[in-house]
């Protein structure tokens, strides 16, 4: 059985470019009230940025190692594998502690002891010492915490399944949908603190976005063979897309509301966040196929300067996941401070935005000038997922 | 192609903004006052109070009490309801405990009903149940026959109970028998001597005062979201205040 050659070389510049608007998109939705989210996908359709953060994680994940397996063996590839495991957590850790330092800080500085009752209720009040334990385990990830963990789990499966998905992809899609059918049937999912609670995104069903993202790239060019039926399944996406575009701006207008049939209605809701809906499964689905015979990999405009911001947050994107959810805590703050007025949801969106966008210059400008004495090797350092 | 799309895309984007973002003012939280008639005295709570300066609340559930997916576990209704009854009494003692797990139905809840008193002896229950029968279209007579066991049961041990029913959401709205699930519970409030706190009829209030489902609901279709269960804990409060207050 041949092994699939993987990946030509040159880096596919969507894969940034979309996991930076997918970050930007993330940071603008955790802020509650913020009319700036208008211009996110989640109010046009089902899914939302977790998805094509996940889906782009996969996929970048068997470009940034397959290679490194393939030339150096699996040992040394697995290897680096748990090595940015390490980082994520690291990661999650530290950003665990500057959210709830944040709250302390606000309510101390402003004499709010409001915010430390949240805390409190939170789980991290009534008993410090459990809590400690559990964000150590993972299992308690208050608020908009919750991405990383999943990451983690997703990425620390897949040294195992790597081998397998170079030679069968079809076989570990296969597998993958398998055990996504298996959760939502059984409702499996993992434990979380405090007691009684799961995961909120879980990851026994959230992994078939990632895994089919480790299958396309994989599969990459030879994923032609759809092209045959190009345009009916463009056809089909649209369509899709449309129904979806309904029923998502029938939640904001009631007139809308009115015209989706009773048992339509039925059929679809509760769309699931937890174990990723098929609904929203099939929608990343139809979104990601439209924006590859859309936007080929040599698009021009993909190289537009207006565009090298957003490839720039991409590609340092875990920094930039970490301080786009700290920044929405400081913006919902200041958002409600200001009374929600309209304005400061338009000020902190664009605030945070242009922060996260300096972060990553300045994180490129960091690794341009460490990597020369470290000797990585700058294509693997680079495409780290 | 793409390129010529551009100013079409911003045109319809344009078109789609609405005039502001959904609020998460507590000026759009309302309810007909007679909607916030538990039809209970709450012997049992009032008796706690006056005699013990305190008031221990179990609230039993499953995911909205457990406030699945909001931004804040501060915001689900069981935390709003001790803050606002600590607010509201002074010198009492008020505890709420949550007791909520995501995804159980009427038939588990009742089952660890008297594990749950134990544990945490109360002076009032707010039993939260229905939605996920409604869904699933639980068998009505089981339903009710569970309700009616649960309900006895903790009666027994000396508590009152307010009972909360269905949320007024587009998954429990498209559910066929959603009134019926609705009429058993008003039904065995009454029989068992338990109050009623009507978060169907409210709720809907809002969707027929033009509210949109995004302002309350989360976007699965399904869950109160920040807003809605900031709501629906502020009045709860409002309701369980009048009860206690009251003749």
């Amino acid at each position: 059985m041949a092994v699939h050659p993987v990946i030509a070389s040159g880096r596919d510049i969507r894969l940034d470019l979309f996991r930076g608007l997918a970050l930007w998109f993330i940071f603008v939705d955790h802020i509650p009230t913020n009319v700036v989210s208008w211009f996110t996908v989640r109010n046009y359709g089902f899914s939302d940025a977790t998805e094509i953060f996940v889906f782009i994680s996969g996929y970048t994940a068997v470009i940034a190692y397959a290679r490194m397996m393939q030339r150096e063996g699996w040992v040394r590839a697995a290897a680096r594998v748990y090595r940015r495991v390490w980082q994520l957590y690291v990661a999650h850790i530290l950003l665990f502690m500057a959210f709830t330092a944040q709250i302390i800080w606000v309510s101390i500085a402003r004499d709010m002891p409001s915010l430390i009752d949240e805390m409190e209720l939170m789980g991290l009040g009534e008993n410090p010492y459990r809590a400690i334990l559990a964000a150590a385990l993972l299992q308690f990830r208050p608020v908009n915490l919750d991405v990383l963990p999943l990451y983690i789990v997703l990425l620390a499966a897949f040294p195992f399944v790597l081998p397998a998905v170079l030679r069968w992809p079809f076989a570990v899609i296969a597998v993958s949908l398998a055990l996504y059918a298996a959760t939502c049937h059984f409702d499996w999912n993992l434990p979380a603190y405090p007691a009684g609670k799961v995961w909120y995104f879980n990851p026994l069903a959230w992994q078939v976005v990632f895994y089919v993202g480790t299958a396309c790239a994989v599969l990459g060019p030879e994923i032609a063979w759809l092209d045959r039926y190009r345009w009916p399944l463009c056809l089909l996406a649209v369509l899709y897309l449309c129904f979806a575009a309904f029923i998502a701006l029938s939640w904001h207008y009631n007139a809308l509301q009115e015209m989706t049939p009773a048992w339509l209605a039925r059929q679809i809701y509760p769309i699931d966040k937890t174990n990723i809906d098929i609904l929203r499964f099939l929608h990343f689905l139809a979104v990601a196929w439209l924006v590859r015979v859309l936007v080929p990999a040599d698009t021009a405009f993909l190289r537009w300067p207006v565009f090298h911001p957003l490839r720039r947050c991409g590609e340092q994107s875990l920094l930039i996941f970490c301080i786009g959810t700290f920044l929405a805590l400081s913006a919902q703050i200041v958002v409600s401070y200001f009374e929600e007025s309209l304005l400061s949801q338009i000020v902190v969106s664009v605030a945070g935005i242009l922060v996260m966008c300096a972060a990553a210059y300045v994180a490129t400008w960091f690794k341009s000038g460490g990597s020369a004495g470290s000797g990585r090797t700058p294509s693997t350092a680079e495409a780290v997922p | 192609m793409t390129l010529r799309a551009w100013p079409w895309l911003v045109a319809v984007l344009a078109l789609l903004l609405p005039a502001s973002a959904l609020p998460q003012s507590m000026t759009l939280c309302r309810a007909k006052p007679e909607l916030l008639d538990l039809g209970n005295s709450l012997p049992a709570s009032r008796k706690a109070i006056a005699e013990r300066k305190q008031l221990r609340i179990i609230a039993l559930g499953s995911s909205s009490t457990s406030g699945y997916g909001v931004s804040n576990p501060a915001y689900a209704y069981p935390a709003q309801l001790k803050m606002g009854l600590d607010k509201a009494l002074p010198g009492i003692d008020v505890d709420v405990i949550n007791r909520g797990i995501g995804g159980q139905d009427v038939e588990e809840m009742a089952a660890r009903m008297q594990a749950e008193m134990k544990e945490n002896p109360a002076s009032l229950v707010v039993w939260q149940t229905g939605t996920n029968a409604a869904i699933r279209q639980m068998p009505l007579a089981k339903f009710e026959r569970w309700l009616r066991n649960g309900l006895a049961l903790g009666k027994s041990l000396g508590a009152d109970f307010v009972l909360m029913n269905l949320q007024y959401v587009p998954a429990v709205v498209a559910a066929p028998d959603k009134e019926a699930y609705e009429k058993i519970m008003a039904a065995a409030a009454k029989e068992y001597d338990a109050g009623l706190f009507r978060r169907f009829d409210i709720m809907r209030g809002w969707y027929q005062d033009g509210m949109p489902y995004a302002q309350f609901v989360q976007l699965d279709g399904l869950h109160l979201n920040d807003f809605g269960q900031k709501c629906i804990g502020k009045l709860l409060t409002r309701s369980i205040l009048n009860s206690l207050n009251g003749p």
